[in-house]
């Protein structure tokens, strides 16, 4: 579903270069939920930022769904929803409702649709009761379900969250988990970076871990598991780490 | 889908209190402000009453000279000067001692005017009674002359006349550095909210990445947020032009007889909205420009700060120029041709050359702005914090 190959992406910062991204390669399969770790400014956003069309890549290629990110943006942007940062990207001064029919328009939904999508969604996240109240006094966990709820409304078959629980509380972290259950059965492709390695463990088949700029691993959770010799998610990744800093050392 | 993006962005920005506050509300409460106080200005003290101190022993006939002023009260003390300072008078006029004896013994005597220039009461006050004392003096010429058996029209041997090249009033000058000045400040103030929330705003809040992944052109969100920044800015210089026309020709005297538009009135109401729209369309294109610059609101509006403020350099220079002496220059350059435009309409002028010219200038411009716009828009390091 998803084909990263031999990507590199470089910022200009002032009159040097910096890479974010060296000759990553990577690939998400149909219906497979990816939990992407690593430290902060490993580059797991710009990687994100980069399969979602955002960035353009130095180098490589991205292709999602079968279309390249570069020569059909709009197309794979049809396929895909994207959450950058929890409950962010929300308008404050419109409803919530007025938040969805918006994103609704903008990815091409029909009136019929979009009022179908929106009851369907609100009624997946508890939202009627303030689905018509301004989006700018609502509390974490109400943003987040209204921001999770834009992603979704035009159904994507891909959904990529960048550190989604980031800064919420408990019952907003689990509303976000429930969700992720709930779009892996319906054989959704997620891929999802984060620093929390029980949240990785729970919902995830798959990891990539990067560090700085590179992948150090990708495969199935189980897998790791297996060769590493523990269950402990979190042990595992400071261990990736330390044998990656080691090799840039040397 | 232009359309729905930008009523979209139309009922976010009126929902929002600063950009209802910046679009309607201050420019009402600038013009009005600015409106009466030029209307004070130019109104020569007109229906003013003044009091001016005098000696106890202030000389009969001088204080005659007096009767037929029916706004100055004289006020008798034994010292002018300190009901001066102490502020109960505008003015103190003090004689010299035997005054009427040395007048009539056609000896030299003083009058000494004691005034405050940083008063305009006291200054209005200072000019009344210089012409009561100078009417006094040619009259006591004249006595003087006759006593002698000469002609008063001896110390007159010609009289001077002056005419004005134009047939304007020379408060209409006035007016013409007001008007745009306050539209040109207006539709900055009024469509920097706006601006600075649509690009800046959108980064700091996170949406425009959400904007962005939605399979519609950067260019299409680009065009629907410039719209929406130029309506805005038009709103605002409409209003102001109806606020400004509203109180010049209902709640002033001395402003309203300075424009005397004629049967070209309605003709000169629709140049001058057109040219506030296009200005508000240029203005749009340059406010556009320092939010993609800027990666917060506040970054923004420190960019468009600076930016509008050029707005008022144009009132300084045109202030000396008189609308005969404009030329192409003051046409061509946007914001002057704003100043220079402006002041021909006030006066009642209608020069379509100069209007062609003025709006070719700020569309030009305009697309020149837009483009620069357009290509920071497309570049993900102005899109994305």
């Amino acid at each position: 579903m998803i084909e990263i190959h031999e990507v590199t992406k470089k910022f200009q910062d002032k009159k040097k270069f910096v890479t974010a991204l060296k000759y990553v390669t990577f690939s998400v399969k149909e219906g497979q939920v990816v939990g992407l770790l690593g430290e902060n400014g490993a580059g797991k956003t710009t990687l994100l930022r980069t399969i979602a069309t955002l960035l353009t890549p130095t180098e490589g290629t991205v292709t999602v769904a079968g279309y390249d990110t570069l020569k059909y943006p709009n197309e794979v942007k049809k396929r895909m929803g994207v959450l950058f940062g929890g409950e962010t990207g929300l308008y404050d001064r419109l409803t919530a409702r007025e938040n969805l029919e918006y994103f609704a328009a903008l990815y091409g939904l029909s009136k019929h649709e979009t009022k179908v999508r929106i009851d369907d969604l609100s009624k997946m996240f508890g939202m009627r009761d303030y689905l018509n109240r301004k989006v700018g006094g609502f509390s974490k966990g109400m943003r987040q379900k209204v921001a999770i709820a834009r992603t979704l409304i035009h159904n994507p078959e891909i959904i990529l969250f960048d550190e989604p629980t980031t800064g919420l509380d408990i019952t907003s972290s689990n509303v976000f988990r429930q969700l992720v259950h709930q779009l892996k059965r319906e054989g959704k492709t997620i891929v999802f970076s984060s620093h929390i390695m029980e949240e990785v463990s729970m919902l995830c088949d798959s990891v990539a871990m990067m560090h700085k700029g590179e992948l150090v691993y990708q495969g199935n959770l189980e897998a790791l598991y297996q060769s590493e010799g523990s269950r402990d998610l979190n042990y595992i990744f400071m261990s990736k780490l330390v044998r990656g800093n080691e090799h840039y050392a040397s | 889908m232009l359309l729905k993006i930008y009523l979209k962005e139309l009922k976010d920005c009126f929902r929002d209190r600063r950009t209802l506050l910046l679009t309607v509300f201050l420019p009402v409460i600038m013009m009005t402000g600015l409106t009466f106080f030029y209307e004070k200005m130019i109104s020569d003290g007109e229906g003013e009453n003044y009091k001016l101190a005098v000696n106890e022993s202030f000389d009969q006939q001088v204080a005659n000279a007096f009767n037929g002023v029916k706004n100055i009260e004289l006020v008798r003390d034994a010292d002018p000067e300190k009901v001066l300072q102490e502020g109960d008078v505008q003015a103190a006029l003090i004689l010299d001692a035997n005054f009427s004896s040395k007048i009539e013994n056609g000896e030299k005597a003083t009058v000494t005017i004691i005034g405050d220039s940083f008063s305009q009461k006291s200054s209005n006050l200072n000019s009344i009674v210089r012409n009561i004392l100078a009417i006094y003096e040619k009259k006591i010429i004249s006595e003087r002359l006759q006593a002698n058996g000469m002609k008063p029209a001896v110390m007159e041997p010609f009289t001077i006349e002056e005419k004005e090249v134009s047939n304007q009033n020379p408060n209409a000058s006035l007016l013409a550095m007001l008007i745009p000045m306050i539209l040109a400040i207006a539709i900055g103030v009024g469509a920097g909210p706006a601006a600075s929330d649509l690009f800046a705003g959108e980064k700091e809040k996170k949406t425009m990445e959400a904007l962005l992944m939605t399979p519609v052109k950067r260019s299409t969100l680009l065009l629907s947020k410039w719209l929406t920044i130029a309506t805005v800015g038009s709103i605002t210089g409409i209003i102001t032009l109806v606020v400004v026309a509203f109180e010049i020709n209902l709640l002033t005297e001395n402003l309203k007889k300075a424009i005397s538009l004629g049967d070209k009135a309605v003709l000169i109401v629709i140049i001058a909205v057109l040219v506030s729209i296009v200005y508000a369309m240029f203005t749009a294109s340059l406010l556009m420009v320092t939010s993609i610059l800027g990666k917060t609101i506040k970054e923004s509006q420190s960019y468009s700060t600076p930016v509008m403020m050029l707005a008022v350099f144009p009132a300084m220079i045109l202030a000396g120029i008189g609308v005969n002496e404009l030329s192409f220059q003051h046409f061509a350059i946007p914001i002057m041709n704003l100043f220079s435009l402006l002041k021909e309409l006030v006066f009642g002028i209608v020069n379509y050359d100069h209007i062609v010219v003025t709006i070719a200038s700020n569309l030009i411009s305009m697309i020149v702005f837009f483009i620069v716009g357009r290509i920071l828009f497309l570049k993900d390091k102005w899109v994305m914090n």
